[in-house]
């Protein structure tokens, strides 16, 4: 992973190198999902006209007439597979860009309509005759079941300013730079009460940071929306949580809730 | 014969596509398909506790997170016979206003005005149209910090919760709240006078317009819905509303009686205009657009106006508000059934929970406004047809476009669930 990161950084600076007047061709897009990670894009208010100036943005479906768009540089794909449509819609993308961007915790993760992965089928079909139905229906799962993807912004919703940062550090042909501690790290810096004192079932402490701990300042536990981190410990995170008097089934469905799809089979099983 | 099939339309939440065939100047076929992969957000719903509905269900649509979270939290409440507090109630009602204020800014300015102004994006209009887009990104900030400071986050709020708030805003935050909405104001007012300037093509089509009301009140959390003088209790939805599906769309269908309706600023307007905020009424008043009105296209206008009135209602609440910290209301678990309905951007939202005796979720079901609008938005389309089949083909997908745009439709929204009875 760490060299194809550097790899990508030497490119894309060689890019910049290459052609300075140039500006990088950016595409966003979106298969199924809720729009909130573009709209975490379009959000920047105070920033944004200045963000179409820097990039040259070729494609924009949700706020831009359709048009031949040609080779991009850089696509940004927020939403999960669920359909056939989003197969086609993402092979086509993954085709004409340089770099394909997992946009939000559904391209990174599946997020929460790739839990459909772990419960019964009877719960969400209703009388569906099957063999119609997979016409269209896809097994849902994040973009990179499909297509090769270069970065990762995680997330529900991705943070803004963090998109902001890829966008400027890729501009100036920077190698974007990944985060890998755990929310409880800002957490403390918010001097936030910490909920597993409370005995209430908080993910931070497995769950990559860089959000500034938004859920817990706000008064509710972290649900590990951005993804464990890479030493994350989830052996002894279950059994911590239920010292606490948490059931394992809720444990378990919290933890599968967002990012299930990404994590060791044993764990949630 | 003329077949135009529209592939993912743009400028739209979400993905659709629209299917028509004209044959000797009648329309055989027109079919709004949505073509959003299923994500079965009721399905994910079984089997989780009542507190973890709002957090799930608000990632049905980004845009609109704040109305579905407000609206699990009622309908679980109703089904547990929770009380809230009025603080609580002001404070919900205010992040939906912020969300509401950020929505309609988007739509009119991002999703609807190059239309009228013969642009291809709001991005491409910056050059000339500077300072109508400043305002835009200034009034979706109001609203998005609103959001974020009632909310919790901007998107997906985090401090709402079954019985009240899992952490109220500071007096310090309302009143800076308050001061920017102040600050905001005069850009209301510019973007309801904008929006009362455009031109509207001339198509009527009366449907039935279908909205919370409330005495004396412009509804949005609560109230008896509305279509005409009759009026239908929430409790009783399943009796008038039917949801069926179309082989063609992953979006369902919903009628009212068996006929076709429209919710929305439109129907919101149409039905509550006496209860808008005096400065709303003014902007109302002062175009050649009368109300009740049976034009589709004014839905713009009357978002704009609901923007107008929005900030007014939340200046309202700013002083009524003496926010004290409260206890989450402590809640005892039963078997119970519970249904709401809230006002949300594009029309009303219906969530319906049953729950368990220990507060797990065993049925859920959600009925967004875009469902509710896709039948009358499909037969809006056969109606204008006739009027525009003379345009060239590109000048009529515009029209058509525009037509689809003006409902503000959210395909994310409307394609939550796919109940499918294929045989």
């Amino acid at each position: 992973m760490g060299s194809i990161l550097a790899r990508m950084g030497l490119c894309l600076g060689m890019m910049r190198l290459r052609m300075t007047e140039d500006k990088l061709k950016v595409g966003f897009y979106n298969i199924t999902g809720c729009a909130g990670c573009l709209l975490s894009v379009i959000f920047n208010e105070d920033d944004l006209l200045h963000v179409a100036k820097i990039i040259d943005i070729k494609a924009f479906p949700f706020i831009k007439e359709k048009k031949n768009d040609g080779e991009l540089d850089v696509v940004f794909m927020e939403g999960l597979v669920a359909s056939n449509d989003d197969v086609k819609v993402l092979k086509e993308v993954r085709k004409k860009t340089k770099v394909l961007v997992a946009l939000g915790a559904c391209a990174c993760t599946g997020c929460i309509p790739a839990f459909r992965n772990f419960i019964q089928k009877e719960n969400y079909e209703r009388k569906v005759f099957l063999r119609k139905l997979e016409l269209r229906d896809q097994k849902p799962v994040p973009i990179d079941k499909h297509v090769k993807v270069e970065y990762y912004i995680p997330g529900c919703p991705p943070d803004k300013n963090e998109i902001l940062t890829f966008i400027k550090d890729i501009v100036l042909g920077k190698k974007p730079r990944g985060y890998d501690k755990p929310v409880c790290f800002e957490c403390r810096l918010n001097k936030n009460t910490c909920f597993l004192d409370k005995k209430e079932l908080c993910l931070g402490p497995i769950t990559n940071g860089n959000c500034n701990s938004v859920c817990i300042n706000g008064g509710l536990v972290c649900w590990g929306c951005r993804g464990a981190t890479p030493d994350a410990n989830f052996e002894t995170m279950i059994s911590l949580l239920k010292e606490k008097g948490i059931k394992a089934k809720d444990i378990k469905d919290r933890m599968k809730t967002f990012v299930g799809l990404k994590l060791p089979k044993e764990v949630i099983r | 014969m003329t077949v135009i099939k529209l592939n993912h339309i743009t400028k739209i939440e979400g993905h659709a596509s629209l299917n028509l065939s004209i044959k000797n100047g009648k329309v055989e076929v027109c079919e709004l398909q949505a073509v959003e992969g299923s994500r079965y957000f009721e399905g994910l719903l079984k089997g989780r506790r009542y507190f973890e509905a709002s957090e799930i269900s608000s990632r049905i649509c980004g845009i609109c997170s704040c109305a579905h979270t407000v609206t699990a939290i009622q309908a679980i409440e109703n089904a547990l016979g929770v009380d809230v507090s009025e603080q609580t109630g002001l404070l919900r009602e205010l992040v939906t206003i912020g969300e509401r204020i950020r929505s309609h800014a988007t739509h009119l300015y991002f999703l609807a005005l190059p239309d009228y102004l013969g642009y291809e994006s709001a991005l491409s209009m910056a050059e000339k149209y500077k300072n109508e887009l400043s305002r835009a990104l200034k009034i979706i900030k109001m609203g998005n910090g609103i959001v974020k400071v009632v909310g919790g986050r901007d998107l997906h709020p985090v401090s709402l919760t079954v019985g009240g708030f899992l952490k109220v805003p500071s007096e310090e935050e309302l009143k800076e709240i308050r001061k920017e909405l102040e600050l905001i104001k005069e850009g209301t007012i510019l973007t309801g006078k904008l929006f009362g300037r455009l031109e509207y093509p001339e198509f009527v089509n009366k449907t039935e317009y279908f909205s919370l009301v409330k005495r004396e009140e412009y509804a949005t959390l609560n109230g008896d819905m509305v279509s005409g003088s009759k009026r239908y209790k929430q409790e009783e939805y399943s009796k008038y509303l039917k949801e069926y599906h179309e082989k063609y769309s992953t979006a369902n269908f919903v009628v009212k009686e068996g006929r076709s309706y429209m919710v929305g600023a439109l129907a919101r307007v149409n039905n509550s205009y006496k209860s808008l905020s005096s400065d709303a009424r003014k902007i109302l008043k002062s175009f050649k657009i009368e109300f009740p009105n049976y034009n589709p296209f004014v839905n713009n206008f009357a978002q704009a106006v609901e923007i107008v009135h929005f900030v007014d209602r939340a200046l309202d609440i700013c002083d009524l508000l003496k926010v004290k910290e409260e206890p989450v209301k402590k809640v005892r678990l039963r078997e119970g059934h519970g249904i709401s309905a809230v006002e949300v951007p594009r029309g009303t939202l219906w969530h319906e929970y049953k729950l368990d005796s220990k507060g797990r979720i065993t049925y859920a079901n959600i009925i967004t406004p875009t469902t509710q609008n896709l039948r009358n938005l499909q037969d809006d389309i056969r109606a204008y047809l006739p009027s525009v089949m003379k345009l060239s083909k590109e000048k009529m997908i515009l029209e058509i476009e525009k037509l689809i745009r003006s409902y503000d439709p959210c395909f994310s929204c409307s394609t939550h669930f796919l109940k499918v009875n294929f045989v």
